[in-house]
């Protein structure tokens, strides 16, 4: 009775389970904190009386929004080139032969630990965080793509190709499109890998950026702005992954891949 | 009734008496499949046939005969092991807009709607948006579709889809139709609504047509010639003339001896396999 109840108010409403799940996380924090009652746990309404402080402060918020714009780039520039070359892989067995083993190598490795070394070829600026975010972001969607062309019926292509369409037309008019919901899902990883990235990268090229006062608090033993930092940072992911969602049942609803993607962990 | 159409003068069986030329020609074309496991299978023994400029041709045979094969040779999809197509005397080395298929699958774009996917081939063709939606329109009517124009693919019925499919291809004016089982998915309604528009079609436009059915007695109200095919390897069994007067109404046929006689015999060749032994 109680879970058919349960059930129903669900449906009705689809946004409260989430809520109630949050709530329960902050409560269970809250305990946590009074229970441990050491300085590095600081409680859940500590850590978000201090959220006023950091959005409200010009200089940490021009730091987060610096770190957003530059993961927005990276991301951008990580569509822009998996996309294509993913969709190549797909429809080309040599290229896909070229280039598997090299995706296959970097699948296993770290993006961010690569930091150090990108930092020895463009310093500790801008680029070599972009590349970082780049490098982060690129692989799911290279591999989504690849999928997604390689899944692409080949009586669709036929049926262009009876038009009188080109290979690189249809490519980009029957290829993309066929693949776009698979490419999308690519990207759903993708965006949050660019989310992670972004912050690792500047805990290691401290210099500005979300992650940068972070981890500058952590070093101060600040632990009420970490911890402040952390729900930003959580906060940013949620809305960009419900922002994408809503981005891509706009862009695919023709499709009947299944609706429910979970958050996918990184 | 049945008798005063078959003498009706101003429908003439021969409507043209001057030879038509070949519009699509097999000579000796086989196909070879490589198996993963490493064999080869023989899927097509030789196949010679010439399809009449106009000429309303069905194949009929077992699942498994070639039949779709042979389609997508003739359509330049897929290459023969041997042998050569022509068409219109030009040898195939790809498809072309002068040759329309109609896939089992259906193959419609899903991401466009029921109206995009019509308007899709008259589009690459260089039509104005306008014009080519006037067009897909104009045959979306006829498939009796016109209220599902701006349903996407997934939203609609097998049956529906396959009407999308005909209207898609005929929307960009091919000379030659390619059809494999164009009519599988119907409802019987349906189906034989949609023989009588296209035989109205093929009437008035005397399209080359190749046609792919499982049914008998479509073969038969449809065909100048039933290509009967057997498999293992698929080969021509035998080639039937249909004899009959044309135009063909069905309520007349299904009272006509000879239109009997064609069924009756027609299915006796597909169900008489003596070399199957082994299928
Ligand atoms: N891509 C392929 N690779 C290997 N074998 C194939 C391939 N396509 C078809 N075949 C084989 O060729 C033969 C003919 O297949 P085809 O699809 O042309 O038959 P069909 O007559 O159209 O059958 P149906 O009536 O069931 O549609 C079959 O034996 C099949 O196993
Ligand atoms: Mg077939």
């Amino acid at each position: 009775m109680t879970a058919a109840a349960t059930r129903a108010g669900a449906a009705l409403r689809p946004g409260l389970p989430p809520l109630l799940a949050c709530l329960g996380l902050l409560a269970c924090w809250q305990a946590l904190a009074h229970l441990l009652t050491t300085g590095g746990m600081p409680d859940a309404v500590a850590t978000f009386r201090e959220l006023p402080a950091i959005l409200g402060d010009q200089e940490a918020l021009g730091d987060i929004l610096d770190s957003l714009r530059r993961m927005a780039l990276g991301f951008a520039i990580a569509v822009a080139l998996s996309v294509p070359l993913g969709l190549a892989m797909g429809r080309s067995r040599l290229v896909a032969s070229l280039v598997n083993p090299l995706l296959m190598v970097s699948y296993p490795v770290p993006k961010a630990a690569l930091m150090p070394i990108i930092m020895l070829w463009l310093g500790v600026g801008d680029a070599s965080k972009l590349l970082v975010i780049v490098l982060g972001a690129s692989l799911p969607v290279i591999y989504h793509a690849y999928q997604g062309a390689r899944a692409v019926e080949e009586k669709m292509i036929w049926s262009a190709r009876a038009m009188g369409m080109s290979g690189a037309s249809r490519l980009l008019r029957i290829v993309l499109p066929a693949a776009l919901p698979e490419i999308l899902v690519g990207c759903r990883t993708g965006i949050v890998l660019s989310l992670i990235t972004m912050v690792t990268s500047e805990m290691i090229a401290r210099q500005t950026g979300a992650g940068n006062i972070l981890f500058n608090a952590l070093d101060m033993a600040q632990y009420e702005t970490v911890y402040a930092m952390i729900l930003v940072i959580g906060a940013l992911g949620i809305v960009l992954d419900v922002a994408f969602e809503r981005a891509r049942a706009a862009l695919v609803g023709w499709s009947d891949e299944p609706d429910a993607i979970g958050v996918t962990a990184a | 009734m049945a008798q005063a159409a078959l003498i009706d003068p101003s429908h003439p069986p021969e409507q043209s008496t001057a030879p038509r030329p070949a519009a699509v020609e097999i000579a000796g074309v086989t196909k070879t499949f490589q198996r993963r496991t490493g064999g080869t299978h023989l899927a097509l023994a030789p196949i010679d046939l010439a399809v009449a400029d106009g000429e309303f041709v069905s194949i009929l045979g077992p699942s498994g005969c070639g039949k779709s094969t042979l389609l997508y040779i003739v359509g330049g999809f897929v290459p023969p092991s041997t042998g050569a197509v022509t068409v219109g005397g030009r040898p195939v080395t790809g498809p072309g807009p002068d040759r329309g298929p109609v896939f089992q699958e259906f193959a419609l774009f899903p991401w466009k709607t029921v109206l995009g996917n019509v308007a899709y081939g008259p589009r690459q063709a260089g039509a104005s948006k306008a014009d080519a939606e006037t067009k897909a329109r104009g045959l979306l009517a006829r498939v009796g579709l016109s209220a599902y124009e701006t349903f996407y693919p997934k939203e609609l019925s097998g049956g529906m889809k396959q009407r999308v499919a005909i209207a898609r291809t005929l929307a960009y004016d091919p000379a030659i139709l390619l059809m494999d089982e164009p009519f599988g998915a119907l409802d019987a309604h349906t189906r034989l609504k949609l023989q009588n528009d296209l035989l109205a079609l093929w009437e008035r436009d005397r399209k080359t047509v190749l046609f792919v059915t499982h049914a008998v007695d479509e073969a038969v109200y449809l065909s100048d010639r039933i290509v009967v095919m057997s498999r293992q390897p698929g080969r021509i069994k035998e080639i039937v003339p249909v004899d009959l007067p044309r135009p063909r109404h069905r309520d007349e046929l299904l009272l006509d001896a000879r239109y009997q006689r064609y069924v009756i015999d027609i299915e006796r060749l597909i169900e008489d396999p003596p070399e199957e032994a082994g299928a």
